[in-house]
């Protein structure tokens, strides 16, 4: 019996430093920068419903090409492809949240975790309806005809990307990478991701762009814990 | 002009802007903003619809002596209120391809039934029925009716190629078929029946109508399959091509379908 606990209590430790130990987990970080001729932005027409309208002094445009001020692309999902099978994660129990506001999905790219709570929130003075469409979990079309709504939803199977959208204002459109675990990121108005605290080992890293397709990476932490992983889309 | 605002519905991708049946978003009037307004618009035209196919079904119950005539009142009823059900599946189920061309093709039948009501009813078109042809080897009906099993072909193709995006090639291939037989029943009928006006009409209105349809339906494979989408909705000119070559379809076969009917035998 003394010696069953003492290996628990090893056991234990050796979870909990093989967890807790930043020198066995690295950062994945990079930029997708953007090359060629990027697609005209286009403006967003509201009128169809006065209450978008209405919510934007200034012209709204789409978000499925974002070429950022320094060549660089935003909205592009990152997340770790291969590598990780056999692994399981448990899904966070706080939220991920999109939020209807203005008329317009945010954010336009995410990430959620299989299992983990997602939390549609429609924060507009109109009515919206929601449809999810994914292919591996159920697809939903959901009313949010009252401003401040909340509805809570889980994808029960990985899927990357899963598409929303407004049926009611045609623009609206977001999309979601589920995945099985916590590793993915979104760049940002830099046009830079980063994917925190990724146990050492080998992987394949794909970049996902809704116009511009997908491109992947084999990537290796070490435990030095750093690796730049660069991807570059063209138009 | 439900043909038509069902069309629109499609054309403006608008099926599930309301999620909910046969309640719009828990009310009656739901805020016709947005794609609301042809789904919402779409759901009161065919309730209007409906009530109309209840009053058309017990007047002629009462005022009408011909009880095939009675009977096919009835059907239609059932037919509007079974394609009011399939509408309602479609938005429950996500529009599910099988449903949604079920839909599709029960209300273009509804509207051929309601049609053929109407014309039988009509005091000018239903006497209708012109001499027998001479010979027997020039019998138009077989002919008529034929035309009208290769338009409701192309009504399934049509429904099929919309609702899913597949079975282009099918879709051409029966439009020539389609419109041989057209040309065929239209030169036909002339020939047989120089003397009677309706039906000749009938048959000009109905190679006219298909010739039109011709390059309406080249129009919207231009736009929809030809054509790269350049924004975020269907533009001005897919919506209308795809929902006049729909809305036009629904026409040219129940045209058809008159030929068929009072074509002698």
């Amino acid at each position: 019996m003394k010696i069953q606990s003492m290996f628990s209590a090893i056991g234990v430790v050796v979870l909990f430093f093989a967890v807790a130990n930043p020198a066995h987990a690295g950062t994945v970080s990079g930029k997708a920068s953007f090359s060629g001729t990027a697609p005209a932005v286009q403006e967003i027409d509201m009128n169809a419903d006065p209450t978008c309208a209405g919510l934007h002094s200034e012209t709204v445009t789409t978000e499925d090409v974002v070429v950022n001020a320094n060549g660089t692309l935003k909205n592009v999902f990152v997340y770790v492809k291969q590598g990780l099978e056999g692994k399981t994660f448990e899904p966070p129990a706080t939220s991920v949240k999109m939020d209807q506001n203005g008329c317009q999905y945010h954010p336009h790219v995410f990430g959620v975790q299989v299992n983990q709570p997602f939390e549609i929130i429609n924060s507009d003075s109109t009515l919206h309806n929601v449809h999810g469409m994914p292919t591996q979990s159920k697809e939903f079309n959901l009313g949010m005809p009252i401003q401040g709504m909340k509805l809570t939803r889980k994808f029960d199977k990985p899927e990357v990307m899963v598409k929303f959208k407004c049926d009611v204002h045609p623009w609206m459109n977001a999309y979601a990478g589920v995945l099985p675990h916590p590793f993915f990121g979104v760049t940002n108005e830099e046009g830079v991701f980063e994917i925190k605290d990724l146990p050492a080992g080998q992987y394949v890293v794909e970049a996902w762009h809704e116009k511009f397709g997908v491109q992947t990476q084999n990537i290796t932490i070490d435990e030095a814990g750093v690796q730049t992983a660069d991807f570059a889309f063209a138009g | 002009m439900l043909i038509l605002a069902g069309g629109l519905v499609t054309s403006h991708e608008a099926g599930l802007a309301v999620p909910d049946w046969p309640l719009s978003y828990g009310r009656f009037f739901p805020p016709m903003v947005g794609n609301i307004f042809w789904e919402h618009g779409h759901r009161m035209i065919a309730g209007t619809v409906g009530i109309l196919t209840l009053i058309l079904a017990v007047w002629v119950q009462f005022q009408e002596k011909r009880t095939w005539l009675k009977k096919l009142a009835w059907i239609s009823l059932g037919a509007v209120l079974i394609q009011a059900l399939l509408g309602g599946l479609t938005v429950l189920y996500l529009l599910p391809p099988a449903i949604s061309i079920f839909h599709a093709c029960l209300g273009q039948t509804f509207f051929c039934l309601t049609f053929l009501i109407a014309e039988f009813l009509n005091p000018v078109t239903a006497p209708v029925m012109a001499s027998p042809p001479e010979s027997g080897s020039d019998r138009l009906k077989p002919l008529a009716i034929m035309t009208a099993g290769f338009l409701y072909l192309q009504l399934v193709l049509g429904a099929l190629l919309r609702h899913t995006g597949q079975g282009l090639s099918f879709h051409i291939l029966n439009a020539f078929f389609v419109g041989v037989h057209v040309l065929l029943l239209t030169m036909k009928t002339l020939r047989l029946f120089g003397g009677d006006k309706t039906l000749p009409r009938t048959a000009v209105m109905l190679g006219g109508l298909t010739t039109v349809q011709f390059f309406l339906g080249i129009g919207a494979f231009v736009f929809t399959k030809a054509l790269p989408r350049g924004g975020y909705a269907p533009e001005a000119g897919e919506i209308i091509l795809t929902a006049s070559h729909q809305t036009l379809g629904a026409l040219i076969l129940a045209t058809s379908l008159f030929l068929a009917v009072k074509a002698p035998k």
